[in-house]
């Protein structure tokens, strides 16, 4: 009897998720053909599909620059905002489940002001475009790589320790990159290095994305399978091990996989914050806390939400805005808006 | 034997907390930890737990040297269940539960339709199923250490460590988890728990130990262990076990703390005494 009760809820339940599910691909697919569409120069819908074809030998007539800027600008600059939002959502997702904090964002280790300082570094000597998102990645897994071995040193619990020395080590990266910019020219340099910490897709192309998303789906990947595992960590450290999970190594994957993810995000698009605070939260008032639904969903409206506002960032004015600024100008209001209602903190 | 504990001794880095501890349990049988705060049980509790290693000695379940196994395989044999807690998000009951499951998964292995089902036969075993689709922190402290108890069977361990089960909850639920203790050892569990209430273990125990300074200050069957002496001993203070026996006719045996300001005959015995 209550079998059969408690069978029927969840099945009604995995219902309605599938049905939320649905929806937010339903929304990322229209928000995808409104991406195309708007800007600078406005494809229609028919010019997209016409322009999608003529790759595959279509023979319509569509304006040559129509294919061009599809094929070149557009495509790129949207499958960069879709990665980057979808796995820095997903990643953050992870680390407010297993920080067992719900304010926890994904560059809590250091990641991106590493980056930005690996950046800085190259910009200030003066090296070419791809050394410069060399550095910014290895500058970022530097930083992740140095918090993590400097918190096993603690006899602290090891969530505790890595939150603190992430902290220190970001601290620590930051002042590097005021130091950088201080001493650098401010006609040239500094200016490159503020417009690259800038989050912007501006100048995303299909070579700049190509070797970003692979570590980004790879990191994407692993938290996928392993996303129930990700419940374990919630638990208390010692609670966990005694179910006979193995929490440090555990651990060790999903920083790495959100680290790749991270690292490569900000060399796609400089610092992008606020996605992966907020999305998780949205999507824990939507699908509940259970990171078999959670993650999935994060995916989705990570997506969907970024590649909104990238399109805002284009459009709004008739310059473009930086990301970053427009992530965090719609993201804190929404953020407190949602706090205050108690829904999702 | 289920559970062999020999001449174990272990602590944090220098600093030993416990000394030569032996004892043991079998399937089916209750034992009681009883002590002082400090006394080390809940250190003994993590060295059986193999959350921390023995400096000596050896601690085995089922002839197993827990220090030899991982921690999946030690996961099938002894089940920890803490003192209920709140979560940070809140799960429901049954994803709490098949929680338990983690230790018989492999890498990218997920709960599926028979692990839930194991799930809510545990809960139900324990009279809690009607909250299986509720949110853990939405429970009261008794249901949630139901919920915390049917992970633990989930988890298809055979013994269970119980830190202080009682110590958070009220009268009625007390009872409660009493009860299901006792009915869990008829099952074939092997419990260990610890308590600060003398009482316990002179209702249900099986076994008693009796720590005082990281060292067995007594261990045996409550009737050996549970006297005036032994717990003055412990606990530092004066205490009476009385025999009495209930409505139904069935022996008890009651730990009652001495009156230090007793009546005035009282007063007078004692002064007679020293």
């Amino acid at each position: 009897m209550l079998m059969k009760q408690y069978e029927l809820e969840e099945l009604n339940s995995r219902k309605r998720y599938r049905a939320v599910l649905l929806i937010m691909l339903a929304a990322l697919l229209g928000t995808l053909l409104l991406s195309f569409w708007v800007g600078y120069y406005p494809l229609t819908p028919a010019d997209v599909v016409k322009a999608f074809l003529r790759r595959f030998g279509y023979q319509g007539d569509v304006l040559p620059q129509a294919v061009t800027i599809f094929w070149s600008i557009r495509l790129p600059r949207i499958l960069s905002a879709v990665f980057i939002g979808a796995s820095l959502s997903v990643a953050g997702a992870t680390y407010q489940s297993m920080f067992r904090n719900p304010l926890v964002s994904p560059d809590i280790l250091g990641v991106s002001s590493g980056a930005g300082l690996g950046a800085a570094i190259a910009i200030l000597c003066g090296m070419p475009g791809w050394f410069i998102q060399a550095a910014a990645f290895t500058g970022g897994v530097t930083a992740v790589a140095l918090s993590y071995v400097i918190s096993r040193k603690s006899t602290r619990s090891q969530t505790l320790s890595l939150v603190l020395t992430g902290t220190m080590i970001t601290a620590l990266c930051n002042a590097g990159v005021t130091l950088i910019k201080y001493i650098s020219d401010p006609n040239d340099v500094l200016q490159q290095i503020t417009f690259w910490l800038m989050g912007s897709l501006t100048k995303t192309d299909m070579d700049a994305f190509g070797v970003s998303a692979i570590p980004m789906a790879i990191g994407l990947c692993v938290l996928l399978l392993l996303r129930w595992k990700v419940n374990l960590l919630t638990l208390e450290d010692e609670e966990a091990v005694s179910l006979g999970v193995p929490t440090r190594r555990l651990r060790l994957v999903f920083i790495g996989a959100a680290t790749l993810i991270c690292a490569a995000a900000v060399c796609l698009g400089g610092l992008i914050g606020w996605v992966g605070l907020m999305v998780p939260h949205m999507c824990r008032a939507i699908v509940g806390p259970d990171n078999r639904r959670l993650l999935p969903a994060c995916a989705m409206l990570g997506a969907t939400y970024l590649l909104l506002m990238d399109d805002v960032a284009r459009t709004l004015l008739s310059m473009e805005l930086p990301l970053g600024v427009v992530t965090s100008v719609m993201g804190a209001p929404f953020f407190v808006y949602l706090m205050l209602k108690r829904r999702v903190v | 034997m289920l559970l062999e504990i020999q001449g174990v001794s272990g602590g944090y880095g220098r600093r030993e907390v416990i000394t030569d501890v032996s004892c043991t349990a079998d399937a089916g049988e209750i034992l009681c930890l009883v002590g002082p705060n400090g006394c080390g049980k809940t250190t003994l509790f993590r060295l059986i737990l193999g959350l921390l290693p023995a400096t000596s000695g050896s601690i085995r379940i089922d002839g197993n040297d827990v220090s030899a196994l991982q921690p999946n395989q030690l996961a099938r044999l002894v089940a920890y269940i803490p003192q209920f807690h709140a979560p940070v998000f809140n799960f429901t009951a049954l994803d709490v539960v098949v929680m338990g499951r983690a230790a018989h998964f492999s890498a990218f292995e997920a709960p599926r339709q028979s692990d839930r089902e194991l799930a809510f036969a545990a809960l139900e075993k324990l009279g809690a199923a009607q909250f299986a689709n509720r949110p853990y922190t939405a429970l009261s402290g008794g249901q949630r250490q139901m919920v915390l108890i049917a992970r633990a069977i989930c988890q298809s361990a055979k013994v269970f460590i119980m830190d202080e089960p009682a110590s958070s909850l009220d009268y009625a639920n007390q009872q409660l988890l009493l009860d299901t203790v006792e009915e869990l050892a008829e099952n074939g569990y092997c419990i260990v728990m610890s308590t600060h209430n003398p009482q316990h273990p002179a209702s249900i125990a099986h076994k008693v130990l009796l720590m005082r300074d990281g060292r067995v200050s007594a261990f045996g069957a409550p009737d050996e262990v549970m006297t005036p002496q032994c717990l003055q001993a412990a606990y530092g203070v004066e205490m009476d076990v009385v025999g009495v026996r209930d409505r139904y006719g069935a022996e008890r045996i009651i730990c009652l703390p001495v009156k230090r300001r007793g009546s005035a005959e009282q007063n007078a015995a004692r002064e007679d005494l020293e």
